[in-house]
């Protein structure tokens, strides 16, 4: 279907009451489907979206230029505020990058644990997702069970970090202290819990007639698509592309565990939703294995050094967030702040495909579309 | 279809330039560290590149010496530098090289500004990488920093659409041909660019 | 009114603490009959039926949204009720930063809210501008205060939502005069 500009959607011949009876509708920026403060102006043709153009901004919190303005450690908090429900992924990268510059070793033990709480964050993202999605369309209850589900993750998390949403446990080097017996157990208790609930949701909401005749066939992405606008994560997964950074680019102590890249071939919501939920059970088969050979060791490299002053030079490093690829390119000018940190955030890209992916769109399915790409809109502004 | 970066590196060279950066010195005076070579790419990108590059032009005046110039297009250590190849071409050619990158089967990651300020230029470097096997490519240009100006890639890649508003809103880099370069993060009515060097907050209260 | 009188079970024979409530109570009416100011009525009723304006902008959102959830339970004092549009909410929870761009937006849709109504600046970034605040910043107000007045202010970052609970409470306190369970004291 041929992409409409705003001015040919406005003079539209092909609209109900003949040309130029489109009308401009705001979505936005307080709403509360669009999970955080989006707007989008949608030129309408009764309940067909003509052209939407999305209007960000709203949130826009100056991370790369804080990025210039700290130290190294100072920037660790920023990287958990980009798109806070998958914090500990977004710190990785950060770490990752100055660990690549700087040539640092990190532990195997603090790896494994920088793997299952990276997974355990993972299982935690989704559920909120999946829960809000839900909602939007009109399910009030799942939301209860995922927040429910999450709790569970986040006491976990909090025992060993203290943090509850943006968490900040890991350092240069390794992690800011060591995981206790009660979060072994806790962990080792948890997955078994989680397949029980997966088992449950499927029945109850992923099988449900009313949520599938919501979200299928809503939204097809093609694979050529996902090219053109750089998407990623389970929007590229559900459009029959198995691309996923832990496989690709494989980064800290991934290359040890065995388990699949869920990909879906159809392209549309539905595929996007399955391809979450699988990935929830991918999650904790990586979290089982990583438990179970924990090594032991020290949980950070005792050599880093106090400042951390990488070799003038670029460096990137991506990470696979929740949402999508995640990639830092860092600009090092020799000192101990950073000269220019640019952050390539999955939501941006994934949302950059509404206006081509909307044409010609109802309304509620729209929003059944952007629920589907699982927007944090921090994550877009940065 | 997956190239492979030997492959690209032999595609883009015809496009590429030695064009370098000195980076701005450290404070401190460090010793001058011997910069190992890197490994030596497939023979036809090799010969080229090495006829292209420039001999290292040492900078005056500066308490240590920069590394060496980078190749025009070089094939990178991944573990060290997260990128498989990284090539600096004219600005007038970013578009072709783009192409090269889609009829290959790359995706856009992103498009970085860089405000090099004490040498008087903006850098833009585009990243791409490959869904098939996982290659990063980097293709930097370098342009004049006041008024410069680079084509936009957007014809090619609709999602550079967004990362050049981006660009244009922090470092006032103008993306000629592009359909829509309005604000994107900052105010509808914002005249100030953020992440230049010189900037101090008080254009945007 | 004493703050710091706690509420206390209605029973047969009770005797009513001092207080306006209880002065002027013939003594041929039974203890069970109360005399009450109808503004004291309408803050009670106000204050435990907040409905809150859905305006997450950033992380606490997150919180917020946990606050109102199973585990945290929000509509035990009767705030559950998040409702979209400003015209039937009467209270606004900044939970975020608010960004210039957006001040007007927060600024209409406070406006918009008919009185009475309230504000909570929840997190860091409502109360001052957070994590956000450096020299040569952009981007940030800070603090939702230099929009429009705040009642409460609940700090972290993100707060817990035990803190939001609690900012709740203070509010309730505001308005009514009394707390609805006594103050933690901490050691």
């Amino acid at each position: 279907m041929k992409v409409l500009s705003k001015e040919e959607a406005l003079a539209s011949p092909h609209s109900i009451g003949g040309p130029n009876e489109t009308f401009v509708l705001n979505l936005g920026p307080q709403h509360p489907a669009t999970h955080g403060v989006l707007r989008v102006k949608l030129v309408m043709d009764g309940e067909f979206i003509q052209h939407a153009e999305c209007v960000c901004g709203y949130i826009h919190r100056m991370h790369e230029k804080m990025g210039e303005n700290r130290t190294y450690a100072q920037f660790l908090p920023n990287t958990s505020r980009l798109d806070y429900l998958s914090a500990m992924q977004y710190t990785h990268a950060w770490v990752g990058v100055v660990e690549r510059a700087c040539k640092i070793e990190v532990p195997q033990r603090a790896e494994y644990i920088r793997v299952i709480t990276s997974e355990l964050n993972r299982i935690a993202s989704h559920l909120v997702g999946w829960g809000a999605w839900v909602m939007d369309l009109g399910g009030l209850t799942p939301i209860l069970y995922a927040f429910d589900d999450r709790e569970k993750i986040l006491d976990l998390l909090e025992g060993i970090c203290g943090a509850r949403l943006t968490f900040c446990y890991y350092r240069f080097g390794g992690l800011v202290n060591d995981v206790d017996d009660n979060f072994i157990q806790g962990t080792k208790a948890f997955v078994p819990y989680m397949r029980e609930r997966l088992k449950m949701y499927k029945a109850f909401v992923t099988d449900n007639i009313i949520l599938r005749k919501r979200i299928e066939g809503i939204g097809m992405v093609s694979q050529d698509m996902c090219r053109r606008y750089g998407a990623c994560g389970p929007v590229i997964r559900g459009s029959g592309i198995a691309y996923d950074v832990r496989k690709a680019e494989p980064y800290s102590a991934y290359r040890d565990f065995d388990f699949d890249i869920p990909v879906y071939p159809q392209g549309d919501s539905m595929t996007r939703y399955l391809v979450r939920m699988d990935e929830i059970e991918q999650s904790l088969r990586i979290i089982e294995q990583a438990i179970a050979k924990l090594p032991e060791g020290p949980f950070i490299n005792p050599k880093v050094p106090r400042s951390i002053k990488p070799p003038a030079g670029d460096y990137t490093y991506a990470t696979e967030a929740a949402r999508g690829r995640f990639l830092i390119r860092l600009v090092s000018n020799g000192t101990d702040t950073p000269y220019r940190v640019k952050l390539r955030t999955p939501c941006l890209s994934n949302l950059s495909l509404f206006e081509e992916a909307s044409q010609g769109m109802m309304l509620a399915d729209a929003i059944a579309f952007m629920g589907s790409l699982d927007l944090v809109i921090p994550d877009i502004d940065r | 279809m997956s190239p492979t970066a030997e492959q690209l590196a032999a595609e883009l060279e015809p496009l590429a330039v030695a064009d370098f950066i000195p980076l701005p010195p450290p404070p401190k005076p460090a010793p001058v560290k011997p910069v190992a070579a890197p490994a030596a790419p497939a023979a036809e990108g090799a010969a080229a590149a090495t006829a292209g590059a420039t001999a290292p032009t040492p900078v005056p005046a500066a308490p240590a010496t920069p590394p060496p110039p980078p190749k025009p297009v070089q094939i990178c250590d991944f573990a060290a530098k997260g990128v498989n190849l990284d090539a600096c071409v004219r600005p007038a050619e970013v578009v072709a090289a783009a192409q090269i990158m889609l009829r290959h089967g790359f995706a856009i990651d992103t498009v970085t500004g860089v405000d090099w300020m004490a040498q008087g230029l903006m850098e833009v470097v585009y990243d791409y990488f490959h869904p098939l096997n996982g290659l990063r490519v980097a293709i930097r240009c370098r342009l004049a920093r006041d008024a410069g100006e680079v084509p936009t890639i957007s014809g090619v890649f609709q999602g550079a659409n967004w990362h050049e508003r981006e660009t244009n809103d922090f470092f006032g880099i103008r993306f000629t041909g592009h359909p829509n370069l309005t604000p994107f993060l900052l105010p509808e009515d914002a005249t100030y660019h953020p992440l230049r060097k010189d900037f101090t907050g008080e254009s945007a209260q | 009114m004493d703050p710091q009188a706690g509420c206390s079970p209605v029973q047969p024979g009770l005797k009513l603490p001092p207080g306006p409530a209880s002065d002027d109570i013939p003594p041929e009416c039974s203890s069970l009959v109360r005399f009450a100011k109808l503004d004291d009525l309408l803050a009670l009723g106000r204050a435990n039926s907040l409905w809150p304006l859905t305006f997450g902008l950033a992380c606490c959102a997150i919180e917020m949204m946990a606050t109102g959830m199973a585990r945290w339970d929000i509509s035990r004092f009767g705030a559950e009720v998040f409702r979209p549009s400003p015209r039937h909410a009467d209270l606004m929870i900044v939970a975020g930063t608010v960004n210039k761009k957006m001040s007007v937006a927060i600024k209409t849709l406070y406006d918009q809210m008919p009185e009475p109504k309230w504000v909570i600046a929840m997190g860091n970034c409502a109360i001052s501008g957070g994590p956000f605040v450096f020299p040569g910043q952009y981007a940030v107000v800070e603090g939702v205060d230099k929009l429009f007045p705040v009642d409460v202010y609940v700090p972290g970052c993100p707060p817990r939502p035990e803190a939001l609970i609690e900012g709740i409470l203070s509010l309730e306190e505001k308005l009514t005069g009394t707390r609805r369970w006594p103050k933690v004291e901490t050691e």
